[in-house]
């Protein structure tokens, strides 16, 4: 079957019940999304299909109707995306194991509301966990991100 | 950058949930009719009562909240105690969770209808339609069964249909077909499908008694 991830076509040969996230990482060797739970409890696998945050642990390949972006695919080296640089500045990251995720659904978050309260950052957020409890500096990195994009 | 407007993703989900009330999704449920007066009063509040237990259960009340949308944990999987959806989830006023993180991010969307996609009990159910809150006029949840009864045959708060329409509607929606096949180690709402209809239908013909 083929799908589309960061703007490539890719031919993979699986099982349509295959999950996303496999297909990404044990087919494509794309290993910046992460495994957590597999349950939809942590975050850790979100990616972006057509633009929107989804947990590529819960996406049985065969139900995918769409482009995929993963962190490889958000910003590139030349230029971060916006949310990448406020993650930077703020130092984020601790072990970085959650920070694909974080990103992703910041990011996807931050296209529906680009001037969020502290609340709203709370309620897009809390889905996404962090063993190392970042939580404050991803509080802080959104904001920063917001306020680049409304200035942008 | 794309930019998605929040109105515009919201109108589009309402969308998609309407097409698929407007459409046949193949299922082989029927309408059966009872002509009115062919009730009684008795029979009738006995098939209220028999829609109040699947409207009650935690299959379907889980999702019938009220105006601060935030989604129920309740029923045989979580204990003996309700409590609100664990990740601090508010489905927001879209009642798909919009404004802040959609409920399909989780609860994906399937291509179509698999009675096997909700295998893994702790998971996320998912079926062929964008998972989202009932509208906050069917506020169910806690509720009583006279004022469930009220309410769903006030046109204002059952989106002005006539009971023969909510009967239709229910074989049409998709996350409610999940409710009696919900997978996993999941409670089925009570009755079947077919049942809960025919119980609307019959408590229809006596004249929607409701009770005290
Ligand atoms: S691995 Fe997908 S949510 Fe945890
Ligand atoms: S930075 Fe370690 S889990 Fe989040």
């Amino acid at each position: 079957m083929k799908l589309t991830v960061n703007g490539n076509t890719e031919e993979v040969n699986v099982e349509p019940d295959m999950p996303l996230l496999w297909v990404l990482r044990d087919e494509l060797g794309i290993t910046g999304v992460k495994y957590g739970c597999g349950i939809a409890q942590c975050g850790a696998c979100t990616v972006h299909v057509d633009g929107v945050a989804v947990r590529s642990c819960q996406m049985r390949v065969g139900d995918l109707d769409g482009e995929v972006t993963t962190i490889e695919g958000l910003g590139s080296a030349e230029k971060l995306h916006i949310v990448q640089e406020a993650w930077i500045e703020h130092q984020v990251a601790q072990c970085g194991y959650c920070q694909s995720g974080q990103i992703m659904q910041a990011a996807s978050f931050l296209e529906f509301n680009d001037d969020p309260t502290d609340e709203e950052i709370d309620t897009a957020m809390s889905a996404n966990l962090c063993r190392c409890g970042t939580y404050p500096r991803i509080r802080t990195a959104i904001k920063t991100a917001a306020k680049n994009i409304r200035e942008a | 950058m794309k930019k998605l407007s929040l109105a515009v993703l919201a109108a589009s989900f309402a969308f998609v949930s309407h097409a698929f009330a407007a459409e046949a999704v193949g299922t082989n449920r029927v309408i059966n009719e009872f002509p009115d007066g062919s009730i009684s009063q008795e029979e009738g509040l006995e098939n209220w009562q028999k829609f109040f237990e699947v409207a009650s259960h935690p299959r379907c009340a889980n999702c019938h909240v009220g105006a601060d949308h935030k989604p129920m944990w309740s029923g045989p999987s979580f204990g003996d105690k309700a409590r609100v959806h664990g990740m601090n989830i508010n489905a927001g006023e879209s009642r798909i969770g919009a404004e802040t993180l959609l409920c399909s991010t989780c609860h994906v969307t399937l291509k179509e209808p698999d009675p096997n996609a909700n295998s893994i009990a702790h998971a996320a159910p998912k079926v062929a339609m964008a998972w989202q809150l009932a509208p906050v006029e069917a506020e169910w949840f806690g509720k009583s069964s006279s004022y469930i009864c009220n309410q769903l045959k006030d046109p204002t708060r059952n989106g002005e249909r006539t009971i023969k329409e909510v009967a239709i509607h229910l074989d049409h929606d998709l996350i409610l077909h999940w409710a009696w096949e919900p997978g996993g180690t999941r409670e089925p709402a009570p009755h079947s499908l077919q049942e809960t209809m025919d119980a609307l239908m019959k408590w229809s013909a006596a004249g929607t008694p409701c009770p005290e």
